[in-house]
């Protein structure tokens, strides 16, 4: 599949890169000399076994941690030591693996103080909140406090928090982890409204191959801290190299995610 | 909408501090000092909560900056005349001047500010234990200053001959003062982004927000908001000693937090006015107190309780007395239905 709007082969300029980023700890190494560039209107997969560093990349990327050697690269930009707060202004957001909601503050509340951490004025960022919270279905519990929320609305509200803020990349750890298999093509219409209303590029990990082969435009797999492959799902799904790298996974994820990639 | 919010959450903390200054008002003389005293603690308090019930970290440094602004107002208020005899060794600028009531209460909240600012710039790099602890230190320091330079104040000895203009009005409307204020703030943008890392740090930063900067801003308006409320108590009492603004202070304060609920106005000022009650009736009893029988309790009993209740509070209700919820008429309802199925 020859696609001329593949950045990987075009390589515009800008964007959002790690470039050749490692990152070890005590000796062991999360990451070995990474490459990964992601450019906007464009979702890329980011997938691999656990434990292979993907959650290590994104905190990298978001500045949530510091590679070792290697560099983070935003808009022609060296960005390896910008805090995080520094990068969430500039446009890079981020949703987290694990609920990393503002539980004791109401849904609304926890998107509204979002575009205001980017700066936006309080009466925009009511407006903003309110659009957000309509299109991605939680006006209704938008009076209601975050720590109740269930599961999906949960994850739903970490990619409002994300949009509000208006990026120009969105890093998503494992959005769909735990969504009932029913919500996931929903799950997946949002992702691709982030990149074609939102003109956003977005990161996607996720174990859900479904998933990731649905609205991915590249795929970038990761294994024991080095890339394995890159390419398009059509290619991905040939690469039998992968499959290999999800033999050494847990019997569930593992036979789902190879029975995907045959 | 939003006004009617803003009103229908400040106006019944406000409302209660009303009813305490005017129930005050209508007691006898010796039992206007206690209900003073309660509004002295509210302001105090609330100062308090700005910094520790927003951002979730806590301080025990927060008295320092009272006593900061209560040495200060203190200083500037006594009368130039007396000063050369009750504070021989005060520097010529502090000895040759006064000043009157309110500027005295102004002075006390930008010397409060600033100092909290400059504590603020490095400590507020820290986070969890280390942070607190370091504003431990800041009260070591700060007591340890006043207690020992007599250039500044009355080191030692007592500060005496204040002017005592916080009278059972003024308590009132200093409490009030620092509630608005408090309030104001805690609905601002900069407020919201705090209480936003009080919930999830990284998550705060994520969405572009300064932990630091935020934390920053907050502790300088409580050191401002104590340094006010420092000068309310030096005029209340009239007389001031470096011990009256130390630990007893802080542990009680932050008892009052604790007791009321630390993420709320509403939970501060309940707790205020609660342990204030609750601390003056044993200083009452431990000198013997009539209340239908004679209640005579062993010196210390106060501290005691008080402790005790902190430590159940904590125990059986972590988030104190209002649940650190902002007074509202659901909560009200909610509270009614629970009485009414228990």
């Amino acid at each position: 599949m020859v696609d001329a709007t593949n950045p990987a082969k075009t390589r515009r300029p800008g964007g959002f890169r790690a470039a050749a980023v490692s990152r070890s700890f005590d000796g062991v190494h999360a990451l070995d000399c990474v490459t990964l560039g992601l450019y906007s209107h464009e979702v890329v997969g980011l997938i691999g076994p656990n434990g292979a560093g993907k959650s290590t990349l994104v905190n990298v990327m978001t500045g949530f941690d510091f590679p070792t050697s290697g560099a983070v690269e935003f808009e022609g930009q060296d960005i390896t030591r910008w805090s995080p707060h520094r990068r969430g202004r500039a446009g890079l957001a981020r949703t987290f693996q694990h609920s990393h909601s503002f539980r004791d503050l109401s849904v609304r509340e926890n998107v509204e103080v979002a575009a205001l951490g980017v700066g936006q004025k309080p009466r925009e960022a009511r407006a903003r909140a309110s659009e957000l919270l309509g299109i991605l279905g939680l006006a209704d519990q938008a009076d209601a406090l975050a720590g109740g929320l269930a599961h999906g609305d949960e994850r739903r509200l970490g990619v409002a928090r994300a949009l509000v803020t208006e990026p120009k990349f969105v890093l998503m750890d494992e959005p769909a982890a735990g969504l009932p298999e029913a919500e996931v093509p929903e799950f997946a219409a949002v992702i691709r409204a982030v990149r074609d209303e939102h003109n956003a590029g977005v990161l996607l990990i996720d174990h859900n191959m479904t998933l990731i082969m649905e609205v991915c435009d590249r795929i970038h797999v990761l294994d024991q801290g080095a890339t394995l492959a890159e390419g398009t799902p059509a290619e991905i799904r040939a690469n039998l190299d992968v499959a290999a790298a999800y033999l050494g996974e847990s019997a569930i994820r593992t036979d789902a995610g190879v029975d995907e990639l045959r | 909408m939003r006004w009617t919010r803003s009103l229908s959450e400040l106006a019944p903390p406000a409302l209660l501090v009303v009813v305490v200054g005017v129930v005050g008002s209508g007691t006898s003389p010796a039992r206007q000092i206690d209900f003073q005293t309660a509004l002295v603690s509210v302001a105090i308090v609330v100062a308090l909560y700005v910094f520790v019930g927003n951002s979730g970290v806590l301080s025990f440094g927060q008295i320092s900056f009272a006593a900061v602004g209560g040495y200060a107002a203190g200083v500037m208020t006594v009368p130039v005349e007396l000063k050369v005899g009750t504070l021989p060794a005060l520097a010529p600028l502090l000895r040759d001047h006064t000043i009157g009531n309110l500027p005295s209460l102004l002075l006390a909240a930008a010397f409060g500010a600033v100092y909290a600012a400059l504590v603020a710039l490095p400590l507020m790099r820290l986070s969890g234990l280390a942070a607190g602890i370091a504003t431990f230190a800041v009260l070591e320091i700060t007591h340890n200053i006043l207690h020992e330079w007599t250039k500044i104040g009355p080191g030692a000895g007592v500060l005496s001959l204040v002017p005592e203009t916080t009278g059972m009005l003024q308590a009132t409307l200093g409490a009030l003062v620092v509630m608005a204020i408090a309030y104001g703030y805690q609905r601002t943008r900069f407020g919201r982004q705090l209480r936003a890392t009080r919930e999830d740090p990284a998550a705060a930063q994520a969405v572009g927000i300064s932990v630091h900067r935020q934390r920053l801003i907050a502790f300088t308006l409580s050191g401002g908001l104590s340094g006010f409320a420092g000068a309310l108590y030096v005029h209340q009492i009239g007389s001031l000693t470096a011990d009256q603004l130390y630990l007893e202070l802080t542990f009680l304060s932050l008892a009052m937090l604790v007791v009321g609920g630390a993420t709320s106005l509403w939970g501060a000022v309940v707790g205020a006015l609660a342990v204030s009650g609750l601390d003056s009736f044993l200083g009452q009893a431990e000198s013997g107190v009539n209340i239908g029988f004679t209640l005579n309790l062993p010196t210390g009993t106060r501290l005691v309780a008080v402790g005790a209740v902190m430590a159940l509070v904590l125990v059986l209700r972590p988030t104190g007395i209002t649940g650190g919820r902002e007074f509202s008429l659901t909560w009200l309802r909610q509270l009614r239905r629970k009485e009414r199925t228990a």
